[in-house]
């Protein structure tokens, strides 16, 4: 013998219901992607007048744009608090897929900036964890997809879900990095050639390292931009990039392994993506091996979504994945 | 009615603060600050201030609680800065008090930030309040503000036309390579220092379309150029006679203010007003002036939910009305609002 309150704030819509013994007494929605603050406690007062008396909380923890979503999280803790009673959160793409009779099917949330949150739902379950992608490669996965605008989480289906997830689903991280402490980005000049080969042959042995020459031919061509990360004095890492007609194509982004996990990597591909951007063209490419499972995620947290494969492309054996990132 | 328990709520910058008032009586004060993740990127970033605040807003209350020694039904209304500060920052601690308000059953009350920083000056003493003029200087705010009521009266008759005061010393200790926040960096390395050996420009002193407005902007590039001029100066020496120069424009204009206007009391509250050259200088000169000077305990001036709290128990005893429901948190609010309708 339950009532619940559920809340959700993730889309543009605020959601809440009032849910007694598995039966919804009242739902109550409202359409305005900036005012959820506003609307959410008009809508739970307008649910108290029905039901005042609640047990638990339930509340819709994402993904979606965080300005709504912690409206609707903070909101509901702090009533639980309030009331002590307890709170739980659930996965606000799992109540979009409950309202679709399909068997196969996608679920997307608007994260701005021309991305989704999204769910791949097979037989009601979901199969994967919510992910962000682009707008245009989610529209071209192969199952159905459902976007947020022709559906939306409804609160009244919340209680009925599975899970008790206790951290808002952010996916994104923050758009803002500390900059790695005590290294200086400078551009690459002749007198790193010798330190920057070294290192280039120690990391990338047995898959086809660049020579000394190739990299002083590289340094005169033109419409190259090259950059080395120094740390008291010594050459710790580099980047380089050139312009390939309408696009950029990032050619290496290289970090000594002691000095790895420190953002250098992340400040590099910061530095040759706004070259990019200043060179007006319309996209950057980029080569990562397949297996790289530490540079993957720093490529598609910064836009860049696979295009194809490219067998053998680092040795006999060894695949690259192309990935690209659209700037215009 | 007794002197009403008022719960405040301040979320507006990087502190995630609650306080707890019975009437003019602190009895919990409790503050978790996302500085330190800040302090990497030399700034505030808002978007991770208001991640840190969601993450830490429920163990603050519960501090607070305990600190209190009451429950949360305890609690007759509930006060909580809704402007100005950083939206996502605000919408964290109006929401927050929304849920708690409406869980309970108990008014809401949305304050204004900077007439909340200087009603904290009613707590921990019976003084009479009385007309004054307010010199509120932060990271985020440099202003002279003219009270008649914390609640009803508070009107800003100069305000800084570039950089806050504090931004000002942020600025400043990111150019001597010191630590940030900068304030308390500056003022420690001050103390070592001589305040006359360098003559820093007052910016906006005696000028009369703008006698209580400040700008700190010319002040940054005469230390910036005096630094290249001069790279062998003294660092102790540039930051006494940078925090002279502050500290001397921002007393010279509140002292004048509380002459023009006719007030003999002097609040001056917010981060940098914990600045100890600041409190120095604004002891002597407010004697020799004839006026009184009231500063709260640095802890209550840097962002504090005390102050809220102060400022809400103000409006209940004056029976103020609460606000409305879904009251909208504004990040650019001047004080023609000081209570959320």
């Amino acid at each position: 013998m339950t009532t619940s309150l559920a809340i959700d704030t993730s889309t543009s819509r605020t959601t809440v219901a009032i849910v007694k013994n598995g039966v919804l007494l009242a739902q109550r929605d409202h359409d305005d992607p900036i005012a959820h603050g506003e609307i959410l406690p008009r809508l739970v007062a307008e649910l108290l007048q029905i039901e005042n008396s609640v047990d638990e909380v339930v509340i819709g923890m994402g993904p979606g744009p965080f300005t709504g979503l912690r409206v609707g999280i903070v909101f509901g803790q702090s009533f639980a608090l309030a009331r002590g009673i307890p709170w739980r959160g659930v996965c606000s793409l799992d109540s979009m897929a409950a309202q679709i009779k399909e068997n196969d099917c996608i679920v997307a949330i608007d994260a701005r900036r021309k991305e989704f949150f999204w769910a791949h739902y097979v037989d009601g379950l979901r199969v994967n964890e919510p992910q962000v992608a682009l707008t245009q490669v989610v529209d071209r996965m192969t199952a159905s997809i459902h976007k947020e605008g022709e559906i939306y989480p409804a609160a009244g289906n919340l209680p009925a879900l599975d899970g008790n997830i206790r951290e808002p689903l952010y996916i994104r991280r923050p758009d803002a990095y500390p900059m790695p402490k005590g290294v200086l980005f400078r551009p690459m000049n002749q007198m790193d050639l010798v330190v920057v080969s070294s290192l280039e042959k120690a990391i990338y042995a047995g898959e086809d390292p660049w020579s000394m020459a190739q990299f002083k031919e590289e340094l005169a061509a033109n419409d190259r931009y090259y950059l080395v990360a120094e740390k008291d004095g010594v050459v710790i890492g580099y980047c380089g990039a050139m312009l390939a007609g309408e696009v950029a194509d990032i050619l290496t982004i290289t970090v000594d392994p002691q000095n790895r996990r420190q953002g250098i990597g992340r400040e590099f591909l910061k530095r040759l993506i706004d070259w990019s951007r200043n060179k007006k063209v319309e996209a950057i490419m980029l080569e990562v091996r397949v297996g790289n499972d530490a540079a993957q995620p720093l490529y598609t947290s910064n836009g860049f979504y696979p295009l194809t494969t490219r067998k053998d492309y680092y040795g006999p054996g060894l695949t690259a994945l192309v990935m690209r990132k659209d700037l215009r | 009615m007794t002197e009403p328990l008022v719960l405040g709520i301040e979320t507006s910058c990087d502190e995630t603060a609650i306080g707890i008032v019975r009437g003019r009586t602190l009895i919990a004060n409790v503050i978790s600050s996302s500085v330190e993740e800040h302090a990497r990127f030399g700034g505030v970033v808002p978007e991770i201030a208001s991640r840190a605040h969601l993450e830490s807003i429920q163990s603050v209350l519960s501090q607070a609680l305990i600190e209190a020694k009451i429950s949360l039904n305890d609690i007759d209304a509930f006060g909580v800065t809704a402007g100005p500060g950083l939206i996502g920052a605000l919408l964290v601690g109006v929401s927050s008090a929304s849920g708690l308000s409406l869980a309970l059953n108990k008014p809401l009350y949305g304050v204004n930030h900077l007439s909340a920083h200087l009603a904290v000056d009613v707590l921990g003493s019976d003084h009479e309040l009385k007309p004054s003029i307010g010199l509120l200087v932060s990271g985020g705010h440099s202003s002279i503000l003219k009270v008649g009521d914390f609640t009803s009266d508070v009107e800003v008759i100069g305000s800084t036309m570039d950089d806050a005061a504090g931004e000002a010393f942020d600025k400043i200790a990111r150019i001597l390579q010191l630590e940030f926040p900068g304030g308390p960096a500056i003022d420690r390395l001050a103390r070592e220092g001589d305040e006359t050996a360098i003559d820093f420009p007052r910016g906006l002193s005696n000028h009369l379309d703008h006698p209580y407005d400040f700008s700190f902007s010319g002040l940054k590039t005469a230390v910036s150029r005096y630094l290249q001029k001069v790279p062998a100066a003294k660092v102790a020496d540039v930051a006494a006679s940078f925090q002279e120069a502050v500290v001397d424009v921002l007393l010279e204009k509140s002292i004048s203010a509380a002459r023009a206007y006719g007030v003999d009391r002097l609040i001056i509250a917010g981060g940098v007003a914990a600045n100890s050259r600041l409190r120095q200088v604004a002891s002597e000169r407010t004697q020799r002036a004839g006026i009184e000077l009231r500063t709260p305990p640095t802890t209550l001036c840097t962002d504090n939910g005390a102050m809220v709290a102060a400022l809400t128990s103000l409006a209940v005893s004056s029976g103020a009305p609460a606000s409305a429901l879904g009251l909208a948190a504004q990040s650019s609010v001047g004080l023609e609002q000081v209570l959320w309708r």
